[in-house]
């Protein structure tokens, strides 16, 4: 194991940027910390039904007809809707676009509004398992499932495909003519056109370039696999609707509930508490669930619970990417011209795949490649009958990653550079000269902790250990994400902040806490703001239930950037508490607010510092009122750059069986600030898991004759456990620096980007074969090597 | 997991006898227990002990990890009635102090992230933990990636873990080290 190196903080602050335990520790190692589904157990809620809605046994096909006579008449079934009762066919379609990828917007402004292709359970299937056809609602979930047995459907089965390039070609299945005649996405409002970067003039360029090195990569499919089952209980009782359920947006959710089935926003009330994991699951198209489960409740005037299973909750995966890469340099190294086309498999809804394959590009050109004269972005999303691919942690960001990393490395070797170098020469962010600071001290950190000048080598030219296994070393960088000003759309962040009388603090932060740490960013923030009360985190409460009748909007736990957004609205929150409360004294102690100060809970003539007041006794001498100081502030829009992140990886491939070992990976990133630094390295150990996943074992796999996916499972769908990881070495940096109090930025889902790109790169080192698509499995292995 | 209450079960009627955390419960086949109940259910709906999870209901992640007389048992993979007479911990027979939860929400050693980000793991982490401990009580590194390798942290807190399982066996509270 590598001897853990603490990172030292640019400023010393007292609570901001420390190591200690998040402020939930106890209640979750004690298992005491309740989630929806635990909740919502049927002795809490006596007269609770139970959903399960009916899925396509195809991967593509319509409904011709649907009779439920049968289902009705089992008993313990309340109540069947299908797609054929008014309630739910009047619903209007829909799609994942109910936020603009941070925050909520309505119907009409939604990001997707020209690919609106979801039905709330619609007659028509696009995919293996797709939620149609009908919903059941029973006093079990057993009987529930029995009812959808005895639904009688006749179904149209319909030609599919699981290929995108196979569905571009004329005569393939088409799944949403009405959206997309040839399966291809068109132009949409955000993304743009298929060329949706053209910097300069690559065609020129690339004919007078230097060195040219092309690439491909293909990013699979892995899935979120958020332990939390989607879960929710509906309650529609006379006119007012409310949700519990494990959404990571309770904004989000009432604006969606609330427009799609014509409830006023006051009648909709969503509670969010704990969520088991995130991971970009729930900007995803999933909502259709709420509605159903609430015309349920509708029909039966009950509660209505409704949960997937294991398996029903693989409903959304990375966008899978067929990348294409091409670069063009002088013999220096320096890079004139970048080329970059994708084919996205969108899976059967097109939710955020222009995101992913445009909009995320975008920024990155915007920071990263705005030194390099020629740039092209070229992108198609495509529909399939394959799971619908989304929002994931690092959503776009992996995938372009994989190709970007892939053409450095290849472009060094041609030119006999050290990538190190060759990255530096050409890569930072608009607002700054080249060598970047913040991708050089990334670099070379990363390159002293992994040891890379003793450990590179040529191609494939490493020492041999045990007759059959070789090592290698790669890297892999990327810009980070969210800086402040790239949070620009989420409009105001608001927070409360209340001190009693006895100087104990309420920080109405909302966010739905999923993990992230953010909770302990806010409560570390907020003590070191409101440090003049001499108060310490213990003395906060944060309240983890976002409830929409009561606490403000809650800031939706997108970007990684919720710890600091927050934090940095309660730097300013508690400015005002501290004038506010000099007031309060004035008015006691008879002494102007300009000649008090209040330090360590003293409330001091600043002529006479002996003269003071605690601040507890002026409140217990004066009105006995707390102070509540709410503030709303939007995201500060100066334009700071962005910082960078990289990861590093030793890999040892057992040549003769094709086995894959990663020895060690080193993650880096520069926070600008670091808020919580136990929770910073916790998300940079912890994407490993994802990242790693993705490199090595995560894929879905699809009966090809069928459609039908084989491995919605954990026993076939495998994810590394404690047995599998490798020595992971967190480093966190602070070169960078953003606006305002702490010009922090968002990390987490940063750990995970560069794992596969840097693995693949250090395999290359290792066996001097290239290895274009992930996971790479030992068979890709043996056949890279000529062995299978 | 009830199957159809109408039918006539051809099984005992005889209660299943369960102790859970230290107290004896009776459950009355056909009405609280029937065959195909798992385990997790029982004691999730029934008893309302909803400290262990089902996250993938065929014991393969551990969420549903308990101790069964001392011994790690996934409880969704368990049969309620296979648990007749015998003795069940979960996470709420443990203490707060107990120091194997104090050790997993004190981990905050540098260098090795927290013990637990979203949590929803970590009730079966720490039943899994105790029932090593209970064979094992100073496990080596090897040891522990082993005995804990059946269970799934998403968030991925597994350097954390291994840390906090040594400051566990070490019988001191991290925070207080250094």
């Amino acid at each position: 194991m590598t001897p853990p190196r603490p990172y030292t903080p640019r400023v010393a602050r007292k609570f901001i940027g420390t190591y200690r335990p998040r402020i939930d520790a106890l209640e979750k190692a004690s298992g005491k910390v309740q989630f929806v589904d635990d909740i919502t157990l049927k002795s809490r809620f006596p007269g609770m039904l139970y959903a399960k809605v009916m899925r396509s046994p195809y991967a593509h096909a319509r409904i011709k007809s649907i009779d439920a006579s049968l289902a009705e008449q089992l008993p313990g079934v309340k109540a069947v809707l299908t797609c054929k009762d008014p309630e739910v066919a009047s619903l209007k379609p829909t799609s994942a676009g109910w936020t603009d990828g941070v925050d909520t917007v309505s119907y009409e402004r939604m990001m997707w509004r020209h690919f609106r292709d979801r039905r709330v359970l619609g007659d028509h299937a696009c995919w293996a398992t797709d939620e149609v056809g009908a919903v059941v609602a029973a006093e079990s979930e057993q009987i529930a499932e029995e009812a959808l047995r005895l639904i009688r459907v006749e179904w149209e089965v319909l030609p599919f495909v699981l290929d995108p390039i196979a569905a571009m070609k004329p005569g393939a299945p088409v799944i949403h003519p009405e959206i997309a005649p040839r399966n291809i996405l068109p132009k949409d409002a955000v993304g743009g056109s298929d060329v949706f970067v053209d910097k300069g003039n690559i065609d020129k360029d690339f004919a007078r370039s230097e060195v040219i090195v092309e690439a491909m990569s293909i990013h699979h499919n892995a899935t979120q696999a958020s332990l939390d089952n989607w879960c929710c209980l509906v309650d529609w009782k006379s006119d007012k609707l409310t949700v519990m359920s494990n959404s990571y947006e309770a904004d989000q959710s009432r604006m969606h509930i609330s427009q799609m089935l014509g409830l006023p926003i006051n009648k909709v009330r969503v509670i969010s508490s704990y969520v088991g994991g995130q991971f970009g699951r729930g900007d995803t198209g999933d909502q259709p669930f709420f509605l159903f489960t609430a015309l349920l409740s509708k029909r039966t005037g009950r509660p209505v619970k409704f949960r997937h299973s294991r398996r029903e909750s693989f409903h959304d995966s990375r966008q899978p990417a067929i990348y294409t890469g091409k670069v063009g340099a002088k013999k220096d190294g320096t890079i004139t011209s970048m080329y970059f086309k994708s084919i996205g498999n969108s899976g059967a809804y097109a939710d955020h795949t222009m995101f992913a394959l445009k909009f995320a590009p975008t920024e990155i050109t915007e920071v990263a490649l705005a030194h390099i004269p020629n740039v092209r972005m070229e992108s198609y999303g495509v529909y399939t009958n394959k799971l619908p691919a989304c929002m994931m942690r690092g959503v776009g960001n992996s995938q372009f990653n994989l190709i970007f990393g892939h053409v450095i490395d290849m472009l060094a070797e041609k030119l006999g550079m050290d990538p190190i170098d060759l990255a530096l020469k050409n890569f930072g962010h608009e607002w700054d000269i080249l060598p970047d600071r913040s991708l050089s001290a990334v670099l070379r950190e990363g390159a002293k902790r992994i040891g890379w000048r003793a450990k590179r080598h040529k191609p494939g030219a490493g020492p041999v250990y045990d007759r059959v296994k070789k090592r290698g070393v790669g890297f892999s960088f990327h810009p980070a994400w969210h800086a402040e000003w790239q949070e620009a759309r989420r409009g105001e962040i608001r927070i409360r902040i209340t001190v009693n009388p006895d100087c104990s603090v309420v920080l109405d932060a909302p966010t739905v806490e999923t993990g992230t740490g953010s909770n302990t960013c806010n409560v570390l923030g907020c003590a070191e703001a409101l440090g003049f009360l001499g108060i310490g985190p213990g003395d906060i409460l944060w309240p983890h239930t976002v409830d929409t009748e009561t606490s403000l909007k809650d800031c939706v736990q997108t970007d990684s950037a919720v710890s600091y957004l927050q934090s940095e609205v309660v730097a300013r929150a508690a400015l005002e508490v501290k004038r506010r409360l000099l007031e309060k004294a004035s008015a006691l102690m008879k002494v102007k607010t300009e000649d008090l100060d209040i330090s360590d809970g003293r409330v001091y003539r600043k002529a006479a510092p002996a003269k003071s007041m605690t601040v507890r006794d002026i409140f217990r001498k004066g009105d006995m009122l707390p102070v509540v100081v709410e503030m709303g502030r939007p995201p500060n829009t100066e334009k700071t750059g962005v910082p960078y992140i990289a990861n590093f990886a030793e890999v040892e491939v057992d040549t003769g069986t094709g086995r894959l070992q990663v020895l060690k990976l080193v993650v880096l990133n520069d926070c600008g600030t670091v808020m919580y630094a136990s929770g910073a390295e916790a998300q940079q150990i912890g994407g490993q898991v994802m990242g790693l996943g993705e490199a090595l074992t995560e894929e879905i796999i699809y009966d090809e004759a069928t459609g039908v996916p084989l491995n919605f499972n954990f026993i076939d769908y495998k994810i590394a456990t404690m047995a599998d990881m490798p020595d992971i070495d967190p480093a966190l940096l602070e070169v960078w620096r953003g606006a305002g109090e702490y010009g922090a930025c968002g990390i987490g889902e940063g750990t995970l980007t560069c794992t596969p790109r840097a693995v693949l790169n250090a395999v290359y080192n290792a066996i001097g074969v290239r290895i274009d698509d992930i996971p790479v499995k030992p068979e890709k292995f043996l056949r890279a090597l000529g062995k299978a | 997991m009830a199957t159809k209450s109408g039918k006539q079960a051809h099984y005992e009627k005889a209660p299943v006898k369960i102790k859970v955390n230290g107290q004896w419960h009776e459950f009355e086949p056909g009405r609280d227990v029937e065959p195909a109940m798992t385990l997790s259910y029982l004691l999730r709906e029934k008893l309302g002990l909803t400290g262990l999870k089902v996250a993938c209901d065929e014991g393969a992640c551990g969420a549903c990890t308990v101790l069964m007389d001392g011994k790690a048992v996934l409880s969704c993979m368990k049969l309620a009635v296979e648990a007749h007479g015998h003795e069940i911990m979960t996470i709420e027979g443990l203490a707060d102090n107990d120091p194997v939860i104090r050790a997993f929400a004190e981990q905050c050693e540098p260098g090795y992230g927290t013990a637990l980000q979203c949590g929803f793991c970590t009730p079966g982490f720490v039943m899994a933990t105790k029932a090593l401990l209970n064979e094992n009580p100073k496990p080596t590194a090897g040891e522990i990636k082993e005995g804990l390798s059946g269970n799934i942290c998403r968030c991925g807190c597994y350097s954390g873990i291994a840390r906090a399982v040594q400051h566990a066996c070490e019988d001191t509270a991290p925070g207080e080290k250094k």
